[in-house]
Formats: C-alpha cells, structure tokens, sequence
C-alpha cells in the first residue's frame, strides 16, 4: 500500500466516530473474521488505524476497496455535509427502464469520455437509491480521493442530490446521461439545499390534528376560530408534522410598481426590479409559523405555497404569473 | 458655605448627653448655578436589548450635579424630546473629503467595518499629550499581559501603541479633532527587521455634534462621543479600561436603530444620480420560529425613482425628513406585501447596505466611499450623544 492509500485510510478513520466503526468495518467485509475479532475497538483511536493499516497490508487492499468504506460510512450518515438537490425534467413517462449494470456501464463510459482519470464508485442501496461516488482527476493526474463528490438519485422519482461538487467539474457531470428512465440531466433545476439528500412532498391534511391541551371549560379563546383557520391554511399551503429541511428560497420579480399612495410610480412602464431571498435554518417551518401565527395573510400566496407544490426554491416573477 | 451655629440646653435627666452640647450644623448651599442646559434626555426609543450601565463617571457627575439638580428627571416636556431627535437632515452632498482630510488618513477609515460604541465625555484629555498617551496605554497592555489579564495569544512580543489626530473631520469649531489609535505588534516568528503588523485600531470622533451640549460641557472635557473599533476584543477591552481608568469616562455599545438604518439606507439612495451605489440590500428579521431572514436586494435606479418620488416638491433640495424615509421604506415593504402577503414590520430591520457602505443593527458600519463621510459620521455621532446617559 503506497503512501497517498494510508493517507486517506487514516483520514477516513479520523472521520467515522469510535462507537460506529465496530459496525462499519463489519459490513466492509473486506476483512476475515479472525483479522476483525483481532481488532480491539477498545484502544484510542490511533492505535486501531495503525492496525488496521497493517491487516490492509497483509491482505493486499489498495484504494478502491478503502473508497468502499467510506462509501458505507456516507450511505449510512448523509447528514454531514451540504447537498444540493436537483429535479430532472423532460422525464419521459414511457421510456423503458433500463438494467442497473447497463446504467452503471453508460454511466461510466460517459463520464470517461469527458474526463480520462475518474474514479466512479456506483452502488445500490436498498432499493431506492442509487449511490454514485466519483474522485476526480484530469488528464494528468490520478483521481483525487480526499474530496469526492457523492451523487444520490432516488428511483422512481425525478431528483438527484450531489455533495461535494466544486464548480470546476459541475459541467462534466451535467452532460453525463442519467439514462435511468430516460430522464435527460441536461436540464435541471435547482431545487434544494440542505443537509439530507432527500426530499420528501409534505403531506397535505385538510386539518390539522387536534392538540390534546386539556381546555378549561371557563377560557374561551376569542380569535379562536381566526387561528384555527389560519393554522389550516399554513398546513394547507406547505404541509403538516415534520418538514423538509430547506434552507433557502429565491424569487426575481420583475414585476411593476403599483401603489395606489404612490402616484408617480405607479404609471411606470418599466417593471420595479429587485431579488428576494428567504432564508432559515427549517425554511418551510418558519414560513408555516409565519402564516399561521398570522404575520402573512392568509390566503396564502402562490408565490410561497409553490415552493412545495412545485418543488422548487427559485422563481422569477414576472407580471404574468410565476 | 454659610455656617450655622446653634446650641441646644439639655436638662432632660433622660437625655443621653448629660451637659450642655455644642451642636454645629453646616449647610451647603451651592452658590454658583450653572445656566439651565437643555435638558439632555435619551428617550428616543429605548432600544430593546438595552444594557445600559448607568453608572456616571464621578468627577462628570461632580460637575454635572448642580444642573441636574436643579431640573428634575421627571420634567419631560413632549417638545423637548421631538427637538431631540432630528425630524430632517440635510441631503449628503458630495465633497471630496481629501482637501479636508490627508488622503493616508481618509485611507485608514474607509472600507473597513468599525464596531461602534459610545463614550461619555473625557476629563482632561489633551491633544497635545498623544505621545504620552502612548506610552503610557502600551506599558498599561504590557503589565496587564503580565498580570496574567490580557487573552491574546501569546505570539506577539510586544505592543506599540500610536495615537495621532485625523484633522479636517470636524465640522464645526465646537467639535474636537478626531484620534486616531494604533496597537502594532511584531510576531514572534517574523523577520528580524520586518515591520510591525497593525493587530488593532480604533478612532474617537465628533462630526457636528450638538452645539447646546458641547456648549454647556465644563472647560476639563473633551467630547469625542463616538469610538470605532475593529480588531480583537480583548484588545479593545484593554483600551477601553485604561481609558476609564485615565480620563474618568464610560464606554457603552451603540447599537443602529431601525430609524437610522433607514436613515442611511435613504441617503445612500439618495446619492444615485453622483455615483452608482450599484444596488440597495435590506434585511429584515421575522421572529418566527425558527427565525427567518428576509433579504431583498432592490435595482438601484428603481430604488432611486422610488426615493426621488418619495421627495416633496415643496421641501427644499437641501434637507430631507423623515415623513420621506418612512414612506421610502413602507414603499418597499408594500411592493413586497403585494407579492408575499407578509408584513415586513412585523420583523425588524437588521441590515442595509449598498456601494456606498453597509450597517447592521448591532452597532457595525463600514463606509466604502469617502465622499460622504462627514454625513455618515453625522448620523453616528447623534445616535452616540442620544445613547450616553446623562
């Protein structure tokens, strides 16, 4: 095993947490039980790499078998770093599926021909998802292991999360095919920016459940029936119990100045440009907290209530619509 | 002092002092009244996470007393606060501030971001005394490190301090000339002659501050109300102790209201036609939960004719009130209703920004071009002499 190999094994040991690596070197299965059993996961940390390093030695490991693991570890905790979600459009509903092996083979070929030194690493997980690993490289130099991108496509379903992208191959991976279902990459939109590489639609409940807060039959709520509504129309409009962790939402407006205290501006031709961006740690939540506790008015505007209904957090609007 | 001598018989058996007392009572009456100053009081709103130290410098408050005495706290005169607080400013005009200011110095200020404070007026602070000040805040820092106190890293051998004076800010004659402060530090792994990096600077200003009130202050003290600071906290901790400590005064957060962010954000606009100010950013904070910032970036030749229709015909081109920066800002925020259905003032205005400078809520403002210095530093030497408490 040369150098650069025991570099990025110790850094992926530095990265997956004592208590999880019992179970991650378990279903590696690169190892034999008795090198496992071997193992005393009750050493410092430091100790079990550089043995570890050793058993890597004797039974011949090189680097693909090590990007295996870390593909594990991610598979299994994709909640670290930022994915980027993507919506494929063009999807051709009768378009016949095709074999994983075929994919991956396409897959392969396509993203070889853009760039000669790729490392793509393509897995099944479960029956859900497909997990694409690519190190990248160029024409000169071998694949850079330590900072992968990491691509997740969710069958059956038109999305795409990607991690790790740098803008300098973002290209190269647009122009590969995603020929699974005959969905075209070449035109994506932007959907999403969060920590998990999912995106579920929010439920849609025409009520709420009810909370069971014991009512003294003395309180009578006054706005009772105006909070209740407004309650439903957030649940309505962007979905009930827990939410997809969106982060940001953008919209473009070019649409025209009209005030009717504002007599000057309002006989303008040219539309009154700006961008609005919406941000928070839980997007949705907030936007839901603000409709219902009355800070937007209800009915709620198709402007926000499309960034569930849609599934997308970039807009342009114009006065023609979104 | 008039002095007033009385003598109390005490026969009483059951008197505690048996014989004859000689009692004497001393009553001061301050015979000198100092002219009613305007009465200073900082009842613009009070900013919500206010944490004001009340505490007053003692030799301030020494002098001070006989005119707060003589007036009472309670005594708020509605027309007093609203002459406070400007309803109209004059419109910034451009100048080139580098016939005024060493273009080296304007260079020092500009395009970078100062935390602001305020501080209370300084007692016998000189100008003429800067090399001293010096030396005496750099051996102040050295015994303070050594006391074990100061929480820099230790790489810095040592400090060297440099006080100068920025002249040609101050506006009026009433105003002091601003002070300029450096703290310099060599590293310990530099080279032998390298020169010493700036780790902190600072700088004590008042542009056009209140004329009643710098007025009415006593000959020992200097007013520089307003402190701009950037560098690492602990260094600013120690300049600000050592400055209690010498000139008896009292450092305070000053934060930038909603009014005066929009303030800003108006006359920034307002500087459209004389030089790009290339776009107009405001954010909003809305406390929802969790807490959603809501930035909206405005063209800045639309924002322009939204300011210039906002502009009344008959006020005079010089000066601008604040009826024509709320109705700029509610402009805005009704455009953004119209789509969004959310009320805007239902948040709080944090930040603002454009080409010309930027400001946030906390008390940050970085000022990018230095033709409109005076105007900004205006603005911020009002909102220190409002913050000081009396």
């Amino acid at each position: 095993m040369d150098d650069s190999t025991k570099h990025i094994l110790q850094r992926l040991m530095r990265r997956i947490p004592s208590q999880m690596l019992q179970t991650m070197l378990g279903k590696w299965a690169h190892l034999s039980r008795e090198d496992l059993h071997s193992l005393d996961f009750t050493q410092p940390k430091w100790v079990l790499t550089e043995h570890l390093l050793a058993l890597c030695e004797e039974n011949g490991l090189r680097v693909k078998h090590i990007t295996e693991l870390e593909m594990i570890y991610i598979i299994e905790n994709p909640n670290q770093g930022m994915w980027h979600g993507f919506q494929l459009l063009d999807a051709e509903e009768d378009a016949p599926s095709i074999e994983l092996t075929q994919f991956k083979e396409q897959f392969k070929a396509n993203l070889t021909e853009l760039i000669s030194h790729v490392s793509i690493k393509i897995k099944k997980h479960t029956d859900e998802a497909i997990w694409i690993r690519v190190a990248w490289g160029d024409n000169f130099t071998k694949p850079y292991h330590l900072k992968p991108t990491y691509v997740v496509h969710h069958l059956q379903t038109p999305y795409v999360f990607v991690t790790g992208l740098t803008s300098k191959y973002k290209p190269l991976l647009n122009q590969t095919e995603f020929c699974h279902t005959g969905l075209s990459s070449g035109h994506k939109i932007w959907l999403y920016e969060g920590r998990s590489p999912q995106w579920t639609e929010p439920h849609r409940h025409q009520r709420p459940s009810d909370e069971a807060v014991p009512t003294d039959p003395n309180i009578e709520k006054e706005q009772a029936e105006n909070t209740e509504n407004r309650l439903q129309m957030a649940c309505e409009a962007f979905g009930d119990g827990t939410l997809p962790q969106l982060q940001k939402a953008v919209y473009k407006l070019e649409t025209k100045f009209r005030d009717n205290s504002n007599k000057t501006l309002t006989g303008r031709e040219e539309p009154f440009r700006g961008v609005v961006e919406f941000a928070s740690t839980n997007l949705l939540e907030s936007l839901r907290h603000c409709v219902s506790s009355g800070m937007a008015s209800t009915p709620v505007t198709p402007l926000l209530s499309s960034i569930t209904q849609k599934g997308r957090n970039y807009f342009v609007i114009t006065d023609k619509g979104v | 002092m008039m002095l007033y001598l009385t003598t109390f018989p005490y026969q009483d058996s059951s008197c505690i002092m048996g014989k004859r007392e000689v009692q004497i009572h001393f009553l001061t009456l301050p015979v000198l009244f100092f002219s009613v100053m305007e009465e200073r009081k900082s009842t613009e709103e009070t900013p919500r996470n206010n944490a004001l130290a009340q505490r007053r410098s003692k030799s301030y408050r020494q002098s001070m007393r006989s005119c707060v005495e003589a007036t009472h706290l309670t005594y708020t005169s509605g027309l007093l606060t609203a002459l406070r607080i400007p309803r109209s400013r004059k419109a910034p005009k451009s100048c080139d501030i580098t016939k005024q200011v060493d273009p080296d110095q304007v260079a020092l200020l500009v395009k970078k971001e100062w935390q602001l404070s305020y501080v209370t007026p300084l007692y016998q602070f000189r100008h003429t005394q800067l090399k001293s000040y010096s030396k005496q805040l750099s051996a102040f820092m050295v015994s303070e490190k050594q006391q074990g106190l100061a929480i820099e890293v230790g790489q810095e051998l040592g400090f060297k301090v440099n006080f100068s004076v920025v002249l040609g800010l101050a506006e009026t004659d009433k105003d002091a000339e601003t002070v300029f402060i450096q703290i310099l530090s060599k590293q310990v792994f530099s080279a032998k002659d390298a020169a010493p990096k700036v780790v902190w600077s600072g700088w004590l200003t008042c542009v056009n501050g209140d004329l009643d009130y710098l007025r009415s202050l006593p000959l020992e003290f200097v007013s520089l109300p307003l402190f701009c600071t950037r560098g690492p906290e602990s260094l600013t901790v120690l300049v600000k102790t050592w400055f209690e400590k010498t000139f008896d005064c009292c450092f305070g957060p000053l934060g930038i209201n909603s009014t005066n962010l929009q303030w800003l954000a108006s006359l920034w606009t307002g500087c459209h036609p004389t030089i790009n100010i290339q776009y107009l950013k405001l954010v909003w904070t809305l406390p929802t939960l969790p807490p959603m910032d809501v930035t909206y970036t405005v063209h800045p030749q639309d924002a322009w004719e939204l300011w210039d229709s906002m502009r009344q015909v008959d006020t005079t081109e010089d000066s601008i009130s604040i009826d024509e920066v709320t109705g700029f800002i509610k402009g805005l925020q009704s455009h953004f209703f119209r789509h969004f259905r959310i009320d805007l003032s239902a948040g709080s205005l944090m930040q603002i920004s454009t080409a010309l400078g930027s400001s946030h809520h906390s008390g940050k403002i970085k000022i990018a071009s230095p033709n409109y210095i005076p105007t900004i530093l205006q603005l911020l030497t009002e909102c220190a002499l409002l913050k000081m408490p009396i």
